[in-house]
């Protein structure tokens, strides 16, 4: 069960760690926007939180994309 | 309890249970089918047990004596963190870059692994025992996570959270005890994409009605989440189709 946890964190961490970091970066901004911004900040700071993660994803997905790209183009040289 | 409550709370903790029910049926069915039937029901029992301690100590204590805007604030963080890993990863199986789950492959290489320890008939199995039990409370925990992290609202959700998980374990188990082989009819890499948007999309609702805001018309703002990582996950595998040909998505899987 241990093993499970720490499988579970380390991929987290460590082999999505760019994604989770976006994502806690991404959880500061609209925490940060809400509690500064007012009620005006409150009432956007969802929607803000969804794009703010949607751009996170498509981003990380894109460059997971390169990154294969990259490799399988160097495991044919 | 409105259908509508029970339908957005259920469904979700509903689909993402039966996810992990069907894996632990997996296992559970492969040493049933190799070293007979006692030894994994045996420890399908005892995880069953322990899981339910688990749950009433930890689980209720969470949701009782923690303060409901703390709550949805850190269950929240973990839903979108934990969603955003399953999404990745289920969209990086549609673009073919990561090879699909394969519930038959699975069953298989179990099969293959039991058999190989060998069986004392005289004995207890507890080879078998343990796989089961291993298996069962590992999917077991995630199943309790879910029911907590769709539940986070407190009574209605989490009742109706409860509700939907316990409906998928009897439907999963019926259904593996009727087939006695792998669930292999049952589609987990689209249940999987669409787990990952459900788990942002609530980590994203809860999240902010922790920071006080009101979603316009309340939960029915979540299926309008949903869809919307639904349709960015969707163009997210076309344009990773697109950046990788066929031929090189199939040598990624190796790479």
């Amino acid at each position: 069960m241990f093993r499970s946890i720490w499988s579970t964190l380390a991929g987290l961490l460590i082999e999505d760690g760019q994604l989770a970091i976006g994502a806690l970066i991404a959880l500061a901004i609209t925490w940060g926007i809400a509690y500064s911004g007012g009620d005006q900040g409150r009432d956007v700071s969802g929607w803000l939180l969804l794009v703010l993660v949607l751009a996170l994803v498509v981003a990380n997905l894109y460059r997971a994309g390169v990154n294969v790209r990259a490799r399988v183009s160097s495991a044919r040289r | 309890m409105d259908p509508i409550t029970l339908a957005i709370h259920a469904t979700p903790a509903f689909v993402a249970s039966a996810v992990e029910f069907v894996e632990a049926t997996t296992i559970v069915l492969a040493v049933g089918v190799t070293r007979g039937w006692r030894a994994p029901l045996f420890g399908t029992l005892a995880a069953t047990a322990t899981l339910a301690i688990i749950i009433a100590t930890l689980g209720v204590a969470i949701v009782t004596i923690v303060p409901e805007l703390l709550l949805k604030g850190v269950v929240g963080s973990l839903l979108l963190l934990f969603g955003l890993r399953w999404l990745r990863k289920a969209v990086l199986r549609f673009a073919g870059i990561v090879a699909v789950h394969d519930e038959e492959l699975i069953y298989q290489r179990e099969v293959a692994e039991l058999r190989a320890q060998g069986l004392k008939r005289k004995e207890f199995d507890w080879v078998g025992f343990l796989v089961a039990y291993k298996a069962v409370l590992l999917e077991g925990t995630e199943v309790a996570f879910i029911v907590i992290a769709f539940g986070a609202a407190g009574g209605t959700a989490l009742t109706a959270a409860t509700v939907g998980a316990i409906a998928a374990g009897f439907f999963v188990v019926a259904l593996g005890l009727a087939l006695k082989q792998p669930l292999t009819m049952v589609p987990e890499n689209w249940l999987k994409f669409g787990v990952g948007a459900m788990l942002c999309s609530f980590g994203v609702f809860w999240f902010a009605e922790a920071l006080g805001m009101e979603w316009p018309g309340d939960a029915l703002s979540i299926p309008l989440i949903v869809l919307t990582f639904l349709v960015a996950s969707w163009l997210a595998v076309r344009m990773l189709r697109a950046l990788l040909p066929e031929g090189a998505r199939v040598e990624a899987r190796n790479v």
